[in-house]
């Protein structure tokens, strides 16, 4: 005897299917709704990936730069140039954050200062003088000493073209506006809009000596051979044998800088994937519910093929061969899906996206669609085919004796979910790029799944009495068909649980965190907050704010350092290995930081010691004791650092040795000047510092007044406008969240299909008992407001145990992730209940009525 | 001899942990073109002697040999492969696939295997079982008669040593009945096949060269 031919199987699958249309029409769409938004977010971050990819060099505007906090002088740039290839071309740029201001108004912005040569790659784009040549950065920036700004600053400043802006001691004419910037972040969502100006004119501002952070950047463009790895390791060695501030120069590739740009939006997708993985779970479900039913119907068929010499394997594979084209069928429609879905994601995700960006559908992400379609749709039928065991030919016989279930063992059972926690798993912390968040994902998806399932299996229970002892015939058969019919009524049950759990935890958490940052309770949101002070200006405005009847609150030193060592040992700032999950990525950044020291003598309310004791009031030097210090509890986490450490400091190159004495935890919503290092005082204040202060209860019209008034008397002092700031903060997030709706409506789309495929389901394979009871006397509306009891009870129940449960995560992700911001919206938990009730019983009805409205006649000849 | 078994029992386990014994003792010899009927009364434990014949269940003790080789003996692999060679079944509800023709339901047999002259022979099939004109028909549109035809058609298509049907006309009306038997009767005697039919149809068993009584688990 030969093997069939290959085609075999798979003709027989596809026929098998094409015979089953209902059931086949169902399970495509209900996994590729599913599906469709997490391929969509795959296609726009492969999207984004390419555009960074391409742009990269674009966006950096050089292949490599050099970037330094502190000027690198001749002799140190030129040991890092000797490893540059002979025909490298070099250009400067230096950046920083300052106010400028106009006649009436003053804004905070970012002042770069170029050079002709820049960018190497991509150009600027101007409204009047168009797209920039080099010589006209000469001409224009650097000789005539124009100042080219962003038009939003034309309104924000309130001049026209021709105007001119003050910018530290200098005024500069404003000759045209920028367009386009290449090296720009974001579309819009920019932390201050741009100013250019001559690299020589930067320099007579006056503000680099008075700034605290200035970004001075070498940017380099190679001959097309050169080998950047190569290039990067050497500088690397090279930096870590320098001194002082020069061991902290980076070395940006284009690449890097891409992916710097790409990070904001890196998260979000990670958090929208994550809600687009509940979708496809829910559709998982629908999907195995589906399949368990088409299933059992063909036991029979199978038992024929295997009475006719077909093995149990043969058996398997027919049924695997009808998953794969399922599963492919379905990843293509939701490819077809996600083209819809894309255009929307770029709509709701503009402010986030970088300037030129497009979405496409690349080739990756339809592999990876017909992969998850394929695998995912088996994985989730896996636990339903163990019972393929069950399958026995000998049932084809017509008088058959004695009991021939093949009971499945328990382990089978259990071992058969298996690969699909693990694929769960799998998808999350690659969807989430962390371990932490993919697995805490898992572990509460799988929690929740197994409290609602127990809920439901308990409400059954409780129908089956209810059924019992209920006086009324239609109510007490619905009870009855709830009991009987576990299987469908769990999987209804939990989709429409979890969708309510989801559309009602998003929001949740979002209403504490905009409550928190609108309003945060015991502290009055300041109304300015001022940095870069220097500490000869302090007392001259504070005397100015005093002849203005008001006062400087929270006055904080801030002193820049680096930490050298832990216990004595060097500490490791950046990693030699690529960044694989956020989780690193945070660590480098970081490690990677400048950090800011402060002192105080007290904490302030915004504060609280979680481990530890307090700080020593005033540090003695002749006393031979280490001086004190104390860290936020979360920095302390990230940087590896546990009380009782002995931590040295590297204070403008003056080695400061503390020992960490307490851990904080810090109310960083209260807007005041926090720090995650404390020293006890004593100890910094003969090093150089600046001040961060912050003004208190003023309205809009005094909030303009007196931003002005102090940046025409101190020009290098920088404002930031806080109630413009939480307003802008709410708005970025009121943003992130529709994306995140959105993709929780999706959810719960799936979610209705769901139970739109198993009501339809349940009714035709009822279709017999319920003729019966239309010949026996029942009406039309009776058998309706049966179905209806049925689901409204699900709906219900589904609606307050999913909620109770968004509630009980929402708090817990309150409590662990935003310092317990967290506030019941009641009215957002009875509207979900009442939608998912209401959703529950209209679609229940919409799946049922042409079913229920066939004569009993035409149900008697059918069966 | 075709069929030989000795001292065949079977038995069921019960829910209060006892058990039944459903076939005792059975001993039977069938020669190669003989026809067999089994008659009995429901439970009396004719299908069950079936389905060991057709090595769909394995017998709980003795013997049973289908040239020469003991069933019970075979691995499930190999017993599959054995009762595609050497068993032609004929169900009672006929049992057919819905998706496929009738042409290509009595040609599966021959294409799982791989046989490359699965449609020639198929069509030979049903044009024994005067079927031809239905074969492109997808069983919803045959009648009962005609849907056991192909039945027939479908169990005799791979030549089998034994034909095995459990109640062939039980879910047919009388004439069509007659009509099937007939049908069924005339394929045994040009092909020279074994029959073992059971049946509670008494005038259907008369028409076979042997009856068999089975009556609570042993022939009588």
């Amino acid at each position: 005897m030969k093997n069939p031919s290959s085609l075999f199987w798979p003709k027989l699958a596809l026929r098998e299917l094409l015979n089953n249309q209902r059931f086949s029409l169902f399970f495509l769409f209900n996994l590729a709704l599913g599906l469709a938004g997490f391929i969509a977010l795959d296609s726009f971050k492969e999207s984004l990936d390419v555009h960074l990819g391409k742009n990269s060099q674009t966006i950096l505007g050089a292949d490599l730069a050099l970037t330094s906090y502190v000027p690198i002088d001749d002799q140190t740039l030129r040991k890092l140039e000797s490893n540059f290839p002979e025909s490298t071309l070099s250009t400067q740029k230096i950046s920083l954050f300052t106010m400028v201001a106009s006649k009436e108004r003053s804004v905070l912005v970012q002042v770069t200062g170029i050079e002709e040569e820049f960018p190497f790659y991509g150009r600027l784009i101007l409204e009047k003088g168009g797209t920039v040549q080099p010589q006209f950065i000469r001409q224009n920036l650097d000789m005539r000493g124009d100042a080219w700004i962003y038009p939003e600053l034309f309104t924000m400043l309130d001049i026209k073209e021709g105007g001119s802006v003050v910018i530290g001691e200098k005024s500069f004419p404003v000759t045209d506006s920028v367009i386009d910037d290449p090296s720009s972040s974001l579309s819009s969502f920019g932390l201050a809009p741009r100013i250019y100006l001559g690299l020589s004119d930067i320099l007579e501002t006056g503000l680099l000596s008075k700034k605290s952070r200035v970004s001075y950047q070498h940017l380099y463009r190679f001959p097309d051979e050169t080998d950047l790895t190569v290039l990067v390791g050497t500088l690397k060695n090279k930096i870590r044998k320098f001194d002082g501030s020069y061991s902290k120069i980076r070395v940006l590739t284009h690449k890097r800088a891409a992916n710097n740009l790409g990070r904001v939006m890196g998260y979000l997708n990670d958090y929208l994937g994550l809600v687009a993985l509940i979708a496809v779970f829910l559709a998982g479900i629908g999907a195995a519910y589906l399949f368990r039913n088409y299933l059992v119907h063909r036991f029979r068929e199978m038992s024929i093929l295997m009475s006719l010499g077909a093995t149990r394997q043969q058996t398997y594979r027919l049924v695997l061969w009808q998953l794969g084209l399922l599963g492919t069928g379905a990843a293509l429609i939701s490819i077809i899906i996600s083209l819809g879905i894309l255009p929307l994601l770029e709509i709701l995700l503009e402010q986030f996206l970088p300037r030129g960006f497009e979405t496409q559908v690349n080739v990756s992400s339809l592999i990876f669609a017909l992969v998850l379609g394929s695998i995912g749709s088996l994985v989730f039928c896996l636990p339903v085919l163990t019972r393929i065991r069950s399958v026995q030919p000998l049932r084809l016989l017509h008088e058959n004796t004695g009991n021939h279930e093949v009971e499945v063992s328990l382990w089978s059972q259990a071992l058969s979910y298996l690969p699909l926690i693990i694929l769960s798993w799998l998808l999350s912390v690659w969807q989430s790029h962390s371990l932490i968040v993919g697995s805490t994902f898992v572990g509460m998806l799988l929690l929740a799944i197994l409290i609602l399932g127990t809920l439901a299996w308990g409400i059954l229970m409780f129908a089956g009495k209810l059924s019992q002892t209920s006086g009324n015939t239609i109510k007490r058969l619905a009870f009855r068909n709830l009991q009987r019919n576990r299987a469908g009524a769990i999987s209804c049950f939990l989709a429409l649980a979890l969708g309510t759990l989801l559309i009602n935890l998003i929001p949740q958490i979002y209403q504490g965190i905009q409550e928190e940052i609108s309003r945060p309770d015991d502290y009055r949101i300041p109304s300015l907050f001022l940095f870069d002070i220097q500490p000869e200006q302090l007392d001259h405005l504070q005397n100015i704010l005093a002849e203005e009847n008001t006062q400087l609150n929270y006055i904080s030193p801030m002193v820049r350092a680096r930490l050298e060592k832990v216990n004595g040992t060097k500490y490791k700032s950046e990693f030699e290995e690529g960044l694989r999950t956020r989780e690193q990525e945070r660590e480098q950044g970081f490690r990677m930081r400048t950090l800011n020291l402060s002192y105080r003598t007290r904490l302030s309310d915004s504060e609280l010691i979680v481990e530890g004791r307090q700080l020593a009031e005033n540090y003695d030097w002749n006393s031979g004791s280490m001086a004190e210090v104390s860290l936020e509890e979360r920095f302390a986490e990230r940087m590896g650092l546990k009380l009782g450490d002995l931590l040295t400091f590297n204070v403008h190159e003056v080695p400061v040795e503390a020992k960490v004495v307490n851990l904080r935890k810090v109310k960083w919503n209260s807007f005041q000047p926090n720090f995650f290092i404390l020293f006890q005082p004593g100890v910094l204040e003969q090093a150089p510092a600046t001040f961060l202060a912050s003004l208190g209860g003023l309205d809009k019209t005094r909030r303009m007044y007196f931003q002005n008034l102090i940046v025409n008397e101190f020009p290098n002092v920088s404002v930031i406008d806080v109630t413009r700031t939480v307003e802008r903060v709410l708005k970025i997030s009121d943003q992130m969240v529709l994306a995140l709706r959105f993709m929780a409506y999706l959810s719960i789309m799936a979610g209705l299909v769901v139970v739109f495929s198993i009501a339809r389901h349940e009714v035709e394979g009822r279709l017999w008992e319920l003729n019966l009871l239309k010949v026996l006397g029942a009406k039309f509306s009776d058998i309706q407001k049966m179905i209806q009891i049925e689901f409204a009870v699900l709906g219900i129940y589904a609606g307050i145990f999913g909620v109770g449960l968004s509630l009980v995560m929402s708090y817990g992700i309150a409590w662990w992730f935003f310092e317990n911001l967290w506030e019941w919206t009641w009215q957002i938990s009875l509207a979900s209940v009442a939608g998912v009730t209401t959703l529950s019983v209209a679609v229940a009805w919409l799946a049922t009525r042409r079913t229920l409205r066939i004569s009993p006649l035409n149900l008697l000849r059918s069966s | 001899m075709l069929l030989e078994i000795n001292q065949l029992y079977k038995s069921f386990p019960q829910a209060d942990h006892g058990q039944i014994d459903v076939l005792k003792n059975i001993n039977l010899e069938i020669h190669e073109g003989e026809t067999v009927a089994v008659v009995g009364q429901s439970g009396s434990g004719k299908s069950t002697l079936l389905s060991l014949m057709a090595g769909l269940d394995r017998q709980s003790s003795g013997s049973l040999r289908l040239r020469e080789q003991e069933i019970s003996e075979m691995s499930e692999l190999k017993l599959t492969q054995f009762r595609a060679e050497n068993i032609g079944i004929i169900f009672q509800q006929f049992y057919l696939m819905p998706h496929l023709t009738a042409l290509e339901n009595v040609s599966l047999p021959l294409e799982m295997f791989g046989n490359k002259d699965h449609q020639k022979r198929a069509k030979e099939a049903l044009l024994q079982v005067g079927l031809s004109e239905r074969e492109q028909h997808f069983p919803h549109q045959l009648s009962g008669g005609e849907s056991q035809r192909v039945a027939i058609a479908r169990a005799v298509v791979t030549r089998p040593s034994i034909l095995l049907a459990d109640e062939p006309t039980g879910n047919l009306d009388n004439e069509t009945g007659v009509h099937v038997a007939n049908l069924l009767f005339d394929l045994v005697q040009t092909t020279g096949m074994t029959l073992l039919l059971v049946t509670h149809n008494m005038e259907m068993a008369l028409r076979c060269s042997r009856q068999l009584t089975l009556q609570f688990g042993t022939f009588q």
